[in-house]
């Protein structure tokens, strides 16, 4: 019993301990500091946009860019028709859905029973 | 002496003097602040850092509606916040990597914090106390530091937390409640 209304004393003296707290005071140079960062934030952007606005660089990613879209509009221009009669026999869509056991209609899916298989 | 309007509009035109006089205004405030919430120097440095950084960014944003001081206290408080959420995940990923068998050893074991503002005299109670303050929720951390630490009223606290003064006596009523309960576990362990 003396022990619980002590351990109570000690409660309530803890949560007194923060009374009459001094403000932590920061580092004086936090100015400082602050700037340095934000300068070596804007010197990374600054060296970034230096080397891609370097007109060769420019010129190499147009470059790069058109051989793309070229690539991309002669990799279109091949006939489908070619495609589809190259391509292997398939499986026909019911035998796929036998294959699998796909449920094609989600209205007699038995969701309580699922695992049950 | 610039009044705090006139440092405010010559902030917003990128006036780095402006900039100077507000972060040593109020470095104080929002250090305070921080390390009452991360309880670290070093992480309470850096980020006390971010905060003005975001005050330089944003201040166009500032409209005046509020104190500057309560918008200052909501970034430094949100910072902060943010801060432990992001620990509080790497550690997490740190425990799964560990159970997995990877190198995930937690390496920030914090030791018991010593806030530098505490008497001589109640320097171990109040570690105690940090330590119980640290596992309260979000919420409840932020508007007991705010008022014990930062002296703030419930009203000031209720407009940095964009709430009513009756939410902020609910969550002080709860967070002492919750730091009842948690020195009174420790104490039941190590009252001798």
């Amino acid at each position: 019993m003396i022990q619980k209304e002590k351990i109570q004393q000690e409660i309530e003296r803890t949560l007194e301990s923060l009374d009459g707290i001094k403000r932590a005071e920061a580092n004086p140079y936090l100015f400082t500091r602050i700037k340095a960062r934000m300068n070596k934030r804007t010197g990374a952007w600054e060296r970034t946009f230096s080397f891609v606005s370097k007109p060769l660089v420019a010129l190499a990613v147009l470059a790069l860019v058109m051989a793309m879209n070229g690539w991309s509009y002669f990799d279109n221009s091949i006939p489908t028709e070619n495609l589809v009669s190259e391509a292997p026999e398939t499986a026909s869509l019911p035998d796929f859905e036998s294959e699998y056991k796909v449920i094609t209609s989600t209205d007699s899916y038995d969701y309580e029973n699922a695992n049950d298989e | 002496m610039i009044n705090e309007t006139e440092l405010i509009e010559r902030l917003k035109q990128g006036d780095e003097t402006a900039f100077k006089t507000i972060v040593e205004q109020w470095q104080d405030m929002v250090y305070n602040t921080i390390l009452g919430i991360v309880q670290n120097e070093t992480e309470a440095e850096d980020l006390a850092q971010d905060v003005f950084i975001k005050v330089f960014e944003k201040i166009g944003t500032f409209k005046g509606d509020a104190k500057f001081s309560t918008w200052l206290y909501r970034i430094a408080t949100t910072t902060a916040l943010d801060h432990l959420r992001s620990k509080k995940r790497k550690k997490r990923f740190g425990f799964l990597q560990s159970l997995s068998g990877s190198s995930g050893e937690e390496k920030d074991q914090i030791p018991d914090f010593h806030h530098p503002g505490v008497r001589l005299d109640n320097k171990e109670r109040a570690s105690v106390l940090f330590k119980a303050i640290e596992e309260l929720p979000d919420n409840q951390k932020a508007a007991y530091t705010l008022h014990k630490l930062e002296g703030l009223s419930y009203r000031d606290v209720s407009e940095v937390l964009s709430t009513t003064v009756s939410a902020v006596e609910s969550l002080m009523s709860r967070a002492n409640q919750n730091l009842r309960k948690q020195l009174e576990d420790y104490y039941n362990k190590h009252y001798r």
